[in-house]
């Protein structure tokens, strides 16, 4: 029955939403925790700016409080999809650069790479849900990463790391606006727009 | 014609009564009064080391016509010292404001200029009417990494400064206090205190943006707090009240993911509940049955005194016991 299915995709939807949100919240959390380790590990200022870096997702959104929530699944997995390669990239650079001599920065890296592989798989639920199914991954393999210096690796990978803490708060926003009874997946739901 | 000039505390000035010669006879005034010929270096005004006490309006007259030659407003004051800003968002997600002010008085009038930059855009900071000193600006942009750099410069007749700030878009989130924090004592249960509050107004959308909060309470008596921390809901029941004992509770929110913690709400004073104390009222009963056979004399309801309405803390039911033994023991002189 169509209404049957309704509560019920509603109740997952719910269900998927809340469970996102706690593990984006603990997502955001441990890459905070890495960002301290990262900066200390790879001896960098922690208040150095870093310039917006290509392949890296940025999570600064204009007007955020009116797009659907098929637009936020389809930024949010693209966004992770990218840090997932991204992650694995600087892990592989890492135990190149430091071997097996600093495996504390690389559990951690790791840990976090395991989070967000959870987390791209949640999101990939989420569109199923929205019966728009998730879009197939990037069917060319993605670029090689461009020859960069050692210094410069890093400054990428705090960028990267940056970015990712930025993401997290997002998406638990973006996860409470889907968790909302009527998210308005077609149209799109707007906040009062008074000052 | 007269016009203002504006002189630094400490400087000396000299005052010319304008187009008129060095040696023309003249006379000197401030706001009025006669000014002292000692004063005088031939027709010019000699003012060494100004004070405000000597701002005021000052004119110069010639000697025998006492036409006005000159007249001058002499305002004395300092140039700014750095001023002191502050900016912080109570109303995430939708934008900021910065409020200023200058650590000391410069006694004359000054002009603020606040620019807002975000990695290479400028945001117009719209002045607010009231306070003056504070100006508002809408985000743009949401979760951005890219820091906001808020320059103020304050500008007077006698200099400038300025001072610049530099924040992240999380770090400066801090709600205004929870309001009509409400506590109440719980019928039958002497250690239990049920607190509720509610969301401060300012924050624009708490079902998006959800609010932690953080409570604190202890009895009046003990300087130690007691602190709860509630992820959600905007009430709690205190369950380890000392009984009898006025509390003193306060709550502060923040935003579940970012920013700081708000200050205290205001504080509110509650008492758990407390039994009424049922051995006095017999005793009075007793005392009043003898009393009213033997003489006219009334001794007044004891339940009156220790009416339950009136009694807060320990110290009253002290003074029920004193009453009842008191009416007690004019009970039995009377019999």
């Amino acid at each position: 029955m169509a209404a049957a299915d309704n509560t019920s995709a509603a109740l997952r939807r719910r269900d998927l939403c809340s469970r996102g949100i706690r593990l984006a919240g603990k997502m955001r959390s441990d890459v905070v925790d890495l960002l301290d380790t990262y900066v200390e590990r790879q001896g960098l200022d922690a208040s150095a700016s870093v310039a917006a870096v290509e392949g890296v997702p940025v999570a600064a959104v204009e007007r955020w409080d009116e797009q659907t929530g098929t637009q936020r699944l389809l930024e949010n997995l693209a966004a992770y999809r990218a840090f997932r390669a991204l992650l694995a990239q600087m892990l592989e650079e890492q135990q190149e650069q430091l071997g097996e001599a600093d495996t504390t920065l690389g559990q951690a890296l790791a840990a976090v790479l395991l989070q967000v592989s959870a987390f791209t798989y949640h999101l990939e639920e989420l569109l199923r849900l929205e019966s728009r199914g998730p879009p197939s991954e990037e069917g060319p393999e993605p670029p090689p990463a461009p020859h960069l210096s050692l210094f410069e690796r890093k400054l990428r990978g705090l960028g990267v790391l940056r970015e990712l803490a930025q993401w997290a708060v997002r998406s638990t926003r973006d996860l409470r606006q889907l968790a909302k009874p009527n998210p308005g997946s077609s149209s799109a739901a707007s906040l009062a727009e008074s000052p | 014609d007269s016009h203002i000039q504006y002189e630094r505390v400490g400087a000396d000035v000299t005052m010319k009564c304008g187009s008129m010669d060095w040696d023309a006879a003249v006379t000197w005034t401030v706001n009025g009064t006669d000014i002292d010929a000692s004063h005088l270096n031939g027709s010019y005004l000699i003012l060494k080391k100004v004070d405000l006490t000597q701002s005021g309006q000052y004119s110069c007259y010639e000697g025998s016509s006492w036409h006005l030659k000159y007249q001058t407003y002499l305002r004395v004051g300092t140039p700014p010292k750095e001023p002191l800003l502050m900016c912080r968002s109570n109303n995430y997600p939708k934008g900021f404001y910065c409020s200023w002010h200058l650590p000391t008085p410069t006694y004359i009038p000054n002009s603020f200029n606040i620019s807002v930059i975000h990695g290479t855009r400028e945001m117009v900071c719209e002045k607010d009417v009231f306070p003056k000193n504070r100006c508002h600006i809408r985000y743009l942009q949401l979760f951005s990494t890219v820091k906001y750099k808020v320059t103020l410069t304050v500008t007077n007749a006698l200099g400038k400064n300025s001072t610049t700030a530099t924040f992240d878009e999380f770090a400066i989130v801090k709600p205004d206090p929870p309001e009509s924090v409400v506590a109440k004592p719980v019928p039958n249960n002497p250690r239990r205190l049920e607190v509720s509050w509610q969301n401060p107004s300012s924050w624009p959308d708490p079902e998006s943006f959800p609010l932690k909060f953080f409570l604190r309470y202890r009895p009046l008596i003990l300087d130690q707090w007691q602190h709860v921390e509630l992820s959600d809901g905007t009430s709690h029941t205190i369950t380890d009240a000392y009984a009898g004992k006025e509390y003193i509770i306060q709550v502060a929110a923040k935003d579940n993911d970012i920013g700081t913690w708000s200050d205290w709400s205001v504080a509110v004073h509650a008492t758990p509940w407390t039994e009424e104390p049922k051995h006095l009222t017999t005793e009075a009963q007793v005392t009043e049955t003898t009393s009213a056979s033997t003489s006219s004399f009334m001794p007044p309801p004891t339940t009156k005194i220790c009416d339950k309405g009136a009694v807060v803390g320990s110290g009253a039911v002290a003074v029920c016991w004193t009453a009842g033994l008191v009416l007690a023991a004019y009970g039995i002189l009377f019999i």
